[in-house]
């Protein structure tokens, strides 16, 4: 029973410790990462945040002096962690939206990002084909291509259905178990799923490229500013082209 | 084939890491729901009934919301209202440890209506009061009878944990999606995080099936012997 109530209470303690914790460090800030977006941010072979924007992230806090922890959150919910102060600052390739703007600041550009159709390798399906056809497609739930293929289907005369999922890995692997045709996605992350599945690149269906950039919360003006000096820099330096190379973002 | 055991090889440590941390929201949420659970339901039998009608509002709000409406309701909405900064796991044992407590005031509940009225009148007879009668005689045998209820919703609020990841604790479902997303083994994966549950349930069923033997008063059981 003393042995029983012991744990119990460590347990109660390092719970409040862990609270206490996160309110009282200095001058640290908080990296909202979907650790399902390779390769831009993910959890490499260690078990640690890797990626494009977490190393970028890094380069910049030490720039500007700060304690940076990167911390995964589900996509769906990433804003609303950023709007209620879980986290301080979204690196994660989170395209500049004017939904998106109405509700956080984003930082300057720093990658135009091409919005690709994905099919399996062997698929000869042109894409009219795919758009027009009776076909199911995918998409990972709260970007703009899921919101933007919904908003285009009756305008443009397609008749897709689509499919919504968690991440876009999850989507690529439900074009191999042929429950979904193709799988719209950015590129970065296309080259990746290419890499390392049987699937293919059809190609741009229509939609405009789009910014990447860092996301903060509007009243957050001095984090912003901080943060795009430091960013103007580090795209100055020869790190950013080795980054570019290392992530295989250009293919 | 190979690829795959290696992938699972490697992360293996890192998907172990996050049964601990589901260990601890289970652990943290199964004894918080037993102390609201216990309270609830001595309020529910022996309670005033402005008591009752406060616990019945409690229980029927618990759980007639799913867990993953109010994982969001507490995270982003009241716990954040209130100024509390919770870490993610905090916030999820809080969040599971109240749900868990409606049911098991349900399940204490019944157990002491089990209990014949008699003893009551006995333990009164013998002097004591009616706090003294049920801490003594009452509780000790609510919760050796409760046990087998109480394991019950051990291995459904392990389950449950699975919804940590909403809010961002990182157990084992998303540490098995982290790890999927990268190097695409989704099913090799996702059958080695079953596993793990398996595991984790297994043990700490089978871990309760042995305390209730041990706890279990020889020559007395209302289950016969």
């Amino acid at each position: 029973m003393l042995k029983r109530n012991l744990i119990l209470f460590v347990a109660v303690v390092s719970l409040i410790a862990g609270g206490f914790t996160t309110a009282f460090a200095g001058k640290k800030i908080v990296n909202g990462i979907d650790a399902n977006f390779p390769p831009f941010a993910y959890i490499d072979k260690t078990g640690k945040p890797a990626g494009f924007d977490v190393e970028a992230m890094e380069w910049i806090a030490k720039d500007l002096g700060y304690e940076i922890e990167h911390m995964p959150i589900d996509w769906d919910g990433i804003i609303t962690s950023l709007l209620t102060k879980k986290i301080d600052i979204i690196a994660s390739g989170m395209s500049i939206t004017p939904d998106r703007l109405k509700k956080i600041d984003f930082t300057i550009p720093y990658w135009t990002i091409n919005i690709v159709m994905v099919v399996k390798e062997d698929s000869n399906i042109t894409m009219a084909e795919l758009m027009k056809g009776n076909n199911r497609i995918g998409a990972q739930q709260g970007t703009p291509e899921a919101k933007w293929l919904k908003a285009e289907a009756e305008p443009r005369g397609w008749n897709y259905k689509i499919g919504y999922y968690n991440s876009s890995p999850l989507a690529v692997e439900d074009i191999l178990n042929g429950r979904i045709v193709g799988a719209a996605m950015n590129d970065a992350p296309a080259y990746d799923a290419v890499s390392k599945k049987g699937v293919k690149i059809l190609g741009n269906f229509g939609m405009e490229p789009e910014d990447f950039g860092y996301a903060v919360r509007k009243d957050d003006t001095e984090l912003l500013e901080k943060v795009n000096a430091s960013l103007e820099k580090l795209m100055a330096t020869p790190y950013w082209d080795e980054l570019v190379l290392k992530y295989n973002l250009k293919n | 084939m190979l690829e795959s055991l290696t992938v699972i090889k490697d992360a293996l440590p890192f998907l172990i890491q996050g049964s601990l941390t589901t260990v601890v929201i289970v652990v943290g949420a199964m004894f918080l729901g037993l102390a609201l659970g216990l309270a609830m339901a001595c309020g529910m039998v022996y309670g005033r009934k402005w008591v009752r009608v406060v616990v019945g509002l409690y229980v029927w709000f618990f759980q007639g919301v799913p867990v993953l409406v109010l994982l969001f309701l507490f995270y982003f909405g009241l716990f954040n209202f209130m100024g509390l900064t919770l870490t993610a796991v905090a916030a999820v044992t809080i969040v599971l440890g109240m749900t868990t407590a409606a049911y098991q005031a349900n399940i204490f509940r019944g157990a002491i209506l089990s209990i014949p009225s008699g003893q009551f009148k006995a333990a009164s007879a013998l002097g004591m009061g009616n706090v003294q009668a049920i801490l003594y005689i009452v509780l000790p045998q609510v919760l050796r009878i409760s046990i087998p209820a109480w394991s019950n919703e051990f291995s459904i609020i392990l389950k449950d944990s699975a919804l940590a990841f909403v809010i961002g604790a990182p157990e084992i479902m998303a540490r098995t999606q982290f790890v999927a997303s990268r190097t695409y083994q989704h099913l090799p994966l996702y059958i080695t995080a079953g596993i793990l549950y398996f595991i984790l349930t297994w043990s700490g069923v089978k871990g309760l099936r042995a305390l209730e033997t041990k706890v279990r008063i020889p020559g007395f059981s209302l289950h016969g012997n």
